[in-house]
């Protein structure tokens, strides 16, 4: 008695005040209304757009909206429409956007992944969020030009069904979809009379000389003579294995658990116990790897070719001034075997500017992104304004040397981002006129011709995971993935013995790879089936 | 104040002295390191190892990329408005709410009480809590800022166990005076607990100073962003994220390495000038509490 | 038989509660002045916290961005299942509470001590230099703090430098799954103690100090008055923040650990918050996140009842 009384007398206030917060709830939450809104088709001439985007983080530190950039005025000013850029925090767009698509107001276009909408770019289309653009593809005669022209692209823009998700960035080059690879050190090959490494054994050959040899010439063996981290790609790749999915002859496959993974981690292994590979290889930040890289410690790393390569010979010209990176070609296991995996993005890189189910101007909107794919469009999203941004030189669009060598000594990545969206993203194609003049150097344009040798014939395609299965596909995946870093680091360094890769494999089973495996098996085949 | 000390007490005190400047040392060396590696050359900065008394290669380019960011300003003036803002708020309520719950005999405080330690433990997350300041008008505006931490239940339960320390006998004598509950708050509990609300105000403000995260996910106009997010921005611009498989990430040229200890230095040092001033206040705030009789 | 009781019983309970209700409204009119400067307090936790309090009930659905809260199917204990059946549970509930109770044991008398040892410094000038010194750690981003500790670690920084001309071996202190409680808890002491220690000192502050003058001519020295006057005079302090600090038990935030961590110290270093934050938040499975918490909220509330009623028996110190 005493003790309910006491519960009843405690508890009263408490749910009053939750039946008021339900009350209140009732008034607030906002649902979405089930199914595709289509909206009202208006006549009016589309004068203001507001468009969600995350900035660029080399755009955050310069500007306050992309408003600012000499080509998007340049648009403004030559279809008459004003963009207003709603740009989230820096590093957390995605749950930002999350949160954005849980209510039910939306800004009329949002770039984005979408794919990663939670289920999925498909899921998105089905509960409205988003319109998909073929039944507007009249109003954008140029867009509809290169998806005909370009049945690849067009399959890599839609969805399972057939929906046109958005307007793509498009990179339509090998050259722009390549930009990271394994460089090496030449001073220090030609100062120890090595040849550039092709095969996992001369690597090892030259890695072993690197350590033993000081080429840094400092009289300490402090040669670091590769950094690279866990399942590189251009090591694993080595074996004929990818870090993860992958496919052969349409049969889907998963790299960590194949034979020659073991081999790869043997190689690794080895590398590290006789100190050729970076100790701190699990866990190197950002000044960690800068630092050891400018200390000339290190003889070779995979890095890109702007941040990477570009920065790095820029940092020690006056420093070390024999100091020279060049690109290796991607590692293979015999001479005159062809590299089968390498870094490549896809053309449709998979960000899309989708139209949202609140915009009210749909057909006004395609007209207007429309322009960004024309010859006209592609001109100024690329290069910016004639005169300002660039010049042109023989039917060639030069920037201009206030670009090029900005006079307040922004560096070339960010002075092209107040200019021009090539070395961003949006709604555009990329030209490759554009990585000519970013990435100028000799050893820059090498790395991309050498770096672009992978067939990546079994490199899985911009599949997606079937809405139903997407949150257990994530659940399981996510298991994988913490297990699959923490033993492949183990086994690298030798705390757990590589007698126990079977056990590995069993356990990762056990957590449901299979299952894994057989959805992105039906993800290929649905999109074959595009 | 005079008393004798014994060898024993003798001893104490310089043992203790002794460790309290070994704690500053080592509180306040990675502060100079910091100091120092910002008016650093960033590539000598790269390749240094060991303990920095002063810079190596003295330079300035660090503090110009910092100022030539656009928002470093926008941001300090929006962070000191959210700070005088955001604190005038929480103060006043949580006064409020301290008061009314330290009063005995008042039949529902234990029971509001409990109530605000339920939701202490449990909330709504993210998502309804989003669509509420939504529904309410407030996303993109300052008071997105402002309003939903308006209160902090740790606090409250702290200036509340402060002013039930305050004797009985005070407002009961106020009372027999004529002494309605807002003058004995205003007039007697507040005044007595000076050094509790000193010590709120430095919670609070700091904690506005200190917040992002409700900034993160309210605001898009980048017009209304607080320094720390700009802060923030420039700290992880700057750092390689594995988690991001953006290829125009992996592709950026870094900014540098001392630009990171420039951006701290830009964004603490105000705190740093103003902070002996308001630390001198506190410690009067603390004086008059002890000196009470 | 049991008809009549019941009646009985009811009749009783009619009547306590007539009685209760007008002793309710007594003290409404009594207290209403009381009553009317809690409004708004209680207004804003209604709104604030209670009013978003029905979005717990994703933590048993399937949620759909577009279905909404009410809308999405519901699917049990899918997620506590899947949660509490996951290959690393015990793993997470381990480092979890390991972490948390090396910060009760370590970090939080630290602060205590602090301002113990604080208030025996007789020299203000002095006093108030290593007041200000030791909170400036508070201010600065965790981003910058854990950056600052990487550096310091590093197996050729600055620390196993110092290691090597003393003769030690260079140890790899962000690598080791051994190390990373130790560096968590003490990178937390640094720059958490002087902050800590303020409410202690503001505490100390309110003591009424004739109770040192009347110690002092009972002849109690300063080892006594400190342990009998000082330290009684913050208990309450001290277990008001103790009883708020158990119910924090099984949350670390993750911030700090996803900033310091890497897969070769998951093994210690991985908690219930990184997980979730990896599996929940990035792959925006916020089910699952509620549930995981609405798990946390439940065990930390049962530790805050247990603390609570623990210490009103013993020291008479409650939270309510």
């Amino acid at each position: 008695m005493q003790m309910s009384r006491k519960i009843i007398n405690k508890l009263a206030p408490v749910l009053c005040l939750g039946l008021a917060a339900i009350a209140i709830a009732g008034c607030s939450s906002e649902e979405m209304p089930k199914g595709s809104t289509k909206s009202a088709e208006s006549t009016q001439p589309l004068s203001h757009l507001s468009y969600w985007k995350e900035m660029h983080p080399d755009a955050a530190a310069i500007m306050k909206s992309y408003g600012e950039i000499t080509a998007i005025k340049e648009i403004e000013n030559n279809t008459g429409v004003k963009i207003d850029y709603q740009h989230p925090a820096q590093g957390q767009g995605g749950e930002q956007f999350n949160l954005m698509m849980a209510s039910k107001s939306l800004p009329d276009v949002v770039e984005y992944s979408w794919n990663n909408y939670p289920g999925g770019a498909q899921k998105a289309i089905q509960d409205g969020k988003i319109i998909p653009l073929n039944d507007y593809l009249d109003h954008a005669p140029n867009f509809k030009k290169l998806l005909d022209d370009n049945p690849e692209w067009r399959r890599q823009a839609s969805t399972d069904k057939g929906d046109i998700i958005g307007f793509p960035f498009i990179r339509p080059v090998r050259k722009l979809q390549t930009h990271d690879g394994p460089v090496i050190r030449k001073d220090w090959l030609d100062k120890l009379g090595l040849p550039i490494p092709k095969t996992i054994d001369e690597w090892y050959t030259v890695l072993k000389a690197f350590k033993e040899q000081d080429p840094n010439g400092n009289g300490k063996a402090d040669e670091i003579p590769i950094m690279i981290g866990a399942g590189e790609l251009a090591f694993t790749g080595v074996f004929g294995i990818p870090n993860g999915f992958y496919h052969e002859g349409n049969t889907v496959k998963y790299g960590p658990v194949q034979p020659e993974y073991k081999q790869y981690l043997e190689a690794m292994n080895r590398w590290y116990n006789e100190g050729l590979l970076d100790k701190d290889f699990a866990a190197n930040d950002s000044k960690m790897y800068d630092a050891k890289m400018t200390g000339n410690q290190v003889g070779a790393a995979v890095m890109a070719v702007g941040g990477g390569l570009g920065r790095f010979m820029d940092l020690m010209e006056s420093k070390e001034p024999k100091f020279r990176l060049v690109a290796t070609p991607y590692p293979t296991l015999k001479s005159g075997d062809k590299p089968i995996f390498g870094q490549m993005d896809n053309q449709i890189v998979g960000i899309f500017t989708a139209i949202t189910g609140s915009n009210k101007h749909v057909a006004e909107t395609v007209k207007f992104f429309d322009y960004f794919y024309s010859e006209e469009g592609r001109m100024i999203l690329n290069f910016g304004k004639e005169g300002v941004s660039y010049t042109m030189d023989n039917g060639f669009p030069k920037y201009t040397d206030s670009v090029m060598h900005n006079p307040d000594g922004l560096p070339l990545a960010q002075s092209l981002k107040q200019h021009v969206l090539s070395a961003d993203s949006g709604p555009f194609l990329q030209d490759e006129r554009y990585i000519e003049q970013y990435a100028a150097r000799p050893e820059q344009q090498e790395a991309l011709t050498v770096w672009a040798e992978p067939s990546n014939e079994k490199r899985m395609p911009p599949i997606t995971i079937a809405r139903e299965d997407n949150s257990r596909y994530a659940s399981i995946m996510n298991d994988i993935d913490t297990y699959k870093n923490e033993m492949i680091v183990k086994f690298i360094m030798g705390a757990e013995s590589l007698n126990k890769f079977d056990e590995y494999v069993a356990t990762m089973k056990s957590m449901g790879l299979d299952e894994a495996i057989q959805m992105q098996q039906s993800g290929l085949e649905r999109y074959n089936n595009r | 104040m005079l008393h004798k000390r014994s060898l024993g007490e003798w001893i104490f005190s310089g043992v203790n002295t002794c460790f309290m400047i070994l704690l500053c040392f080592v509180t306040l060396y990675p502060f100079l390191y910091v100091l120092f590696a910002s008016l650093s050359d960033p590539t000598e900065m790269a390749r240094f190892r060991g303990m920095l008394f002063y810079p190596t290669g003295f330079n300035l380019e660090a503090y110009k990329a910092v100022m030539n960011n656009p928002m470093i300003l926008t941001g300090y003036r929006n962070t000191i408005f959210y700070v005088a803002g955001g604190t005038a708020i929480n103060l006043f309520m949580t006064t409020l709410g301290a008061y009314a719950l330290s009063r005995r005999n008042v039949y529902f405080n234990n029971s509001i009480m409990f109530m605000i330690v339920i939701t202490m433990v449990f909330n709504g997350g993210l998502i309804p809590t989003f669509l509420l300041v939504n529904s309410l008008g407030m996303m993109d505006t300052p008071w997105a800022l402002l309003l939903p931490g308006a209160v902090s239940s740790f606090n409250l339960i702290i200036m509340r166990t402060a002013f039930q320390a305050v004797p009985v006998s005070l407002e009961e004598s106020a009372r027999i005076d004529g002494a309605n509950d807002w003058t004995i708050m205003s007039r007697i509990i507040v005044p007595l607990s000076m050094p509790v609300i000193a010590v709120m105000i430095l919670w609070y403000a700091v904690g506005h100073w200190n917040s992002y995260f409700s900034a993160l996910i309210y605001l898009r106009d980048r017009e209304l962003f607080p320094l720390q997010l700009v802060l923030r921005e420039i700290l992880i611009s700057n750092s390689t994220d594995s988690m991001t498989t953006d290829a125009a990430a992996s592709d950026r040229l870094d900014i540098g390495i001392t630009i990171k200890y420039a951006t701290i230095i830009i964004s603490t040092l105000p705190i740093l000038c103003l902070y002996p001033f308001l630390q001198k206040y506190f410690v009067h705030g603390a004086l008059i509490g002890a000196l009470k009789e | 038989m049991p008809n009549v009781q019941g009646n009985i019983v009811k009749t009783a309970t009619g009547n306590q509660a007539d009685k209760k209700w007008s002793m309710i409204k007594r003290d409404i009119i009594r207290n209403r002045y009381i009553y009317l400067i809690l409004l708004p307090v209680i207004a804003y936790y209604i709104v604030f916290h209670y009013g978003p309090m029905y979005g717990l009930q994703i933590a048993f659905k399937d949620y759909g961005l577009a279905d909404g809260i009410w809308g999405s199917p519901w699917v049990g204990f899918d997620h506590f299942k899947s949660f509490f059946g996951n290959f690393y549970f015990w793993r997470l509930i381990r480092n979890t509470l390991l972490i948390n109770i090396y910060e009760l044991l370590f970090a939080f008398p630290a602060s205590i001590i602090l301002a113990l040892l604080l208030n025996e410094i007789r020299k203000g000038f002095f006093k108030r230099i290593v007041q200000t010194i030791s909170y400036l750690p508070h201010f600065i981003s965790i981003v910058v703090v854990v950056g600052m500790m990487i550096d310091f670690f590093a197996r050729d920084g600055l620390i196993n430098n110092l290691l090597l001309m003393i003769g030690l071996q260079p140890i790899a202190f962000m690598q080791e799954p051994a190390w990373f409680r130790f560096m968590y808890i003490s990178s937390g002491i640094w720059q958490g103690i002087g902050w800590g220690s303020i409410i202690y000192l503001a505490s100390i502050a309110n003591i009424d100090p004739t109770l040192y003058d009347a110690a002092r001519i009972d002849g109690a020295g300063r080892w006594k008055q400190t342990l009998h006057i000082t330290l009684t005079g913050i208990m309450p302090t001290i277990v008001i923040m103790l009883i708020l600090n158990m119910g924090s038990m099984l949350s670390v935030g993750s911030e700090k650990i996803i900033l310091m961590y890497n897969p070769i110290t998951y093994e210690t270093a991985d908690v219930i918050s990184t997980y979730v934050y990896r599996k929940g938040i990035l792959g925006a499975d916020f089910g699952y996140t509620a549930a995981v918490g609405l798990f946390n909220s439940v065990i930390s509330f049962i530790l805050i009842v247990l603390a609570n009623s623990i210490s009103k028996r013993v020291s008479e110190h409650k939270l309510w």
